[in-house]
């Protein structure tokens, strides 16, 4: 252990992937710990659908604060109140929301800069605009918030992916025979499954309403959504991990193990399994970087609102989506006004690439060291 | 050879059953409602009417919501005041698409559609009807068809980009181990991974505009489009031209006359082999210069995986003995290169490439949504649109294409695998 932090350690690129990941890391774990940024202006939904009916004994106020969006006040003429218990996450909530709050601007930039000079960057502390129903975030701080669920969402698609694929890849492998047979065509299946078109009909399916006017509630939809990622991403990993299996398991040392009375439970995991994850290291590492612009298309692709419980969800890959979308109007428009001039709000686009471009090279940078500290054949 | 496409092809069936199973049990997942809408496209199949699961017979107009015709079963009365209704029209479709079967035989039927290309109509109240009026309600292996080669024409120019890009390279980039071409191209195929699409496609928008913009007036001027259209219409949307490029030759609003007031007359479909059919030379270097910048977005996002593959085979080959006797021989380097490790290290490249023109042909929602373009990905993007309604048929439409081609590339390309290298039809 003192040898691999050694080695580690000499390695210095290693050593600054670590430490961006361990601020990153910091940063989730405050971020989570801060409060919504809801402003306590409540939301006024429409009144019950359809005119009033003369019969009706129902009327009435309802209001509720929900977690993400701050009070909602309703009036109810036709149908009964709604279901406390799940309202925050029902269809009925969300259709208010859609209608009242439009989509966030991610900043409001406070001097327009002109596209090739540096201008000031607007990264105050500011989190929303007081007394309005569109949250206006600043890029500092929306990265901020948004650090806890990127983290989340990447370590948590890859990292079940990767344990996953690294587990029936290593038995198919082992084992060989019928069952490699089998699993091996459940990874010709869901190789041949699109990873974002899974995701989204996985996320369309949830996100219907089922008859009687309930719903799945949000966190389903983002675990679903995870699970969804997950059930496409372990096959490669499988396969990876076979294939390096397949090789490993002919081995002397592996033979070794076997004449001195190594039984197979013992030989996979404790000769195998940890020879043959260094690939995984390498996969791992270029996927964690890419599963927030994968959630990132998702939002762009208008996915953001059936997906996540509220509509401004701060998530690096959402704001970046957010922000490009924002980018073509604004852009555009500016460009072809010719009193105001071109102005390219550059740093809109720039800061959330920075911020995963960062994430991303450091975590290949890290796991790049482990696999070099931890290999004696790399060691030099 | 043959036992080997032979053996390799008993595979496909079980994977194929998998892979339509699977969209099955998502498929089946959906509320009845959604998927008779899925099927057969019109959306007069509620089973109960209004937004409520029990309308209001008193107030409620019966066939105002979607042409849904009510039948009170239960008046209101002062202690129930919505009565419920129910539509009979439900039962009957509900029984058309065998949902009162058991499930395998559901299942069952549901793999033969598949097969036979009955994937459901585009419903009438989704955005694709919107959008594309004239498929709405038809089948979606027609609307499929009918974006195919949009979505062709883009795969097939990035297709050109990347081999042009990649492969040479590549190579380069192995040869010239750790020089300066290598690592500039690790910092591409790095970049090329931490970039999003939408991010990169929508930069290149705004730097071409830049670029070109006109110092007077707001509109170019192009040879194609003599009265002029907004730059950033040119370097996005794909023919038609939306903006009012035709409009003064009096044929429609805005559409060459091949293709005005929704007579189409594509008898390829690519726009630009029918824009030089109908006489339209202009059109044609149009068109294809519109799909050059998304084309080589998704080229970069693609060489940054490539390169890597064709840069370690390269390395891997390099090493082996043929080559060591080959230069020993006194064989010049280039050849070397070229003939002995380059053609030798085909192999993996071609695996990857062949799943990666697979996944193309599936279209490119992300891209083909920032640039306007059609496609089968733009249609899959408008489908997902939830705001009037989901438009279930095409989506699943589209994973069954997708997954189709995914797993006929995936044969196309071990039986090229083999017929390259003799090991692996023979092993």
């Amino acid at each position: 252990m003192q040898r691999t932090w050694y080695f580690f350690r000499r390695n210095t690129l290693a050593v600054i992937g670590l430490g961006i990941i361990l601020s990153i890391a910091g940063l989730a774990v405050y971020s989570a710990t801060l409060p919504l940024p809801w402003t306590n202006v409540p939301i006024w939904c429409a009144t019950d659908y359809g005119p009033a009916n003369p019969l009706s004994n129902y009327s009435g106020n309802y209001s509720q604060i929900c977690p993400t969006t701050g009070p909602v006040i309703c009036t109810y003429e036709v149908s009964p109140p709604p279901n406390a218990a799940n309202f925050c996450g029902g269809q009925w909530y969300r259709d208010i929301v859609r209608s009242n709050v439009s989509f966030p601007s991610i900043i409001a930039p406070t001097l327009s800069v002109s596209p090739f000079s540096p201008g000031p960057m607007p990264l105050g502390g500011l989190a929303t605009s007081s007394g309005s129903r569109t949250p206006i975030y600043d890029i500092a701080s929306s990265l901020e918030r948004g650090s806890d669920w990127s983290l989340l969402f990447s370590v948590s698609i890859v990292g079940l992916g990767a344990l996953l694929g690294l587990f029936l890849g290593a038995v198919a492998g082992f084992y060989g025979g019928l069952l490699d047979e089998i699993l091996m065509r459940f990874v010709d299946i869901f190789l041949s499954i699109p990873t974002i078109l899974f995701v989204i009909v996985v996320v369309a399916v949830l996100s219907v309403d089922l008859p009687g006017g309930a719903n799945a509630a949000a966190w389903v939809r983002i675990v679903a959504m995870i699970l969804g990622f997950t059930l496409v991403w372990w096959p490669f990993y499988a396969r990876l991990v076979r294939s390096q299996v397949l090789v490993v398991r002919e081995q002397k040392y592996v033979e070794a193990a076997v004449a001195a009375g190594s039984r197979k439970l013992r030989t996979l995991f404790r000769h195998i399994i940890p020879n043959s994850v260094y690939p995984i290291f390498i996969q791992f590492s270029l996927d964690v970087g890419t599963v927030p612009l994968l959630v990132g298309a998702l939002v762009f692709l208008g996915f953001g609102g059936l997906l996540f419980p509220s509509i401004p969800f701060p998530e690096w890959g959402s704001i970046s989506a957010i922000s490009v979308a924002d980018l073509q109007g604004d852009f555009l428009t500016s460009c072809y006004t010719p009193a105001t001039g071109c102005v390219i709000p550059w740093w809109q686009l720039f800061f959330p690439g920075l911020a995963l471009f960062l994430y991303a090279i450091s975590v290949n940078l890290l796991s790049d060291g482990i696999r070099d500290a931890l290999d004696p054949r790399l060691r030099r | 050879m043959v036992t080997y496409v032979a053996r390799r092809a008993l595979l496909i069936p079980p994977v194929v059953m998998g892979v339509v199973t699977v969209t099955f049990i998502l498929f089946a997942a959906l509320p009845a409602q959604y998927q008779l809408v899925a099927h057969f496209g019109s959306p007069t199949v509620k089973e109960h009417c209004g937004y409520q699961p029990s309308c209001s017979c008193a107030t409620l107009n019966p066939t105002s919501v979607h042409g849904d015709s009510c039948t009170c079963i239960t008046p209101p009365t002062k202690t129930t005041p919505t009565g419920i209704c129910t539509n009979p029209v439900y039962k009957e479709y509900y029984d058309r698409l065998g949902l009162n079967r058991p499930i395998v035989e559901q299942w069952a039927t549901y793999v033969y559609r598949s097969f036979t290309f009955q994937w459901g109509n585009v419903s009438n109240y989704s955005t694709v009807a919107q959008v594309y009026p004239e498929l709405k309600g038809q089948p979606v292996a027609t609307a499929i068809a009918w974006e195919l080669p949009y979505t062709l024409e883009l795969a097939l120019l990035s297709l050109l980009l990347i081999l042009i890009i990649a492969i040479p390279l590549g190579n380069a980039s192995a040869v010239n181990r750790n020089r300066p071409i290598d690592q500039i191209s690790r910092v591409m195929s790095f970049s090329g991974f931490a970039l999003p699409a939408f991010l990169l496609g929508s930069l290149l928008v705004a730097g071409m505009v830049l670029l070109f913009l006109p110092h007077s007036g707001f509109l170019v001027r192009t040879p194609w489009c003599p009265h002029g259209e907004p730059l950033d219409e040119e370097f996005t949307y794909s023919i038609p031209p939306t903006s009012s490029c035709y409009a003064g030759l009096g044929f429609g609003y805005s559409y060459p006359p091949w293709v005005a007031n929704g007579i189409h007359s594509r008898p390829t479909g690519f726009v630009a082999i029918d824009a030089v059919i109908h006489g339209d030379d202009w059109l044609a270097v149009d068109s294809v210069l519109r799909i050059l910048l998304p084309a080589l977005v998704i080229a970069y996002g693609t060489v940054a995986g490539l390169l890597r593959f064709v840069r370690n085979s390269m390395l891997e080959v390099m090493n082996l003995d043929f080559v060591r006797t080959a230069r020993a021989g006194g064989v010049p380097e280039s050849v070397v290169i070229k003939r002995h490790a380059g053609r030798n290290s085909l192999n993996v490249t071609i695996t990857v490439l062949g799943l990666t023109f697979a996944g193309f042909l599936g279209g490119f929602p992300i891209i083909e949504d920032v640039f306007h373009l059609n496609g089968i990905g733009e249609m899959l993007a408008i489908a997902a649109d939830p705001s009037p309604a989901l438009d279930f048929g095409v989506i699943f439409g589209s994973t069954l294409l997708f997954t189709f081609l995914i797993v006929s590339a995936n044969l196309i390309v071990d039986v090229l695998y083999a017929y390259l290298d003799p090991r692996v039809r023979l092993g």
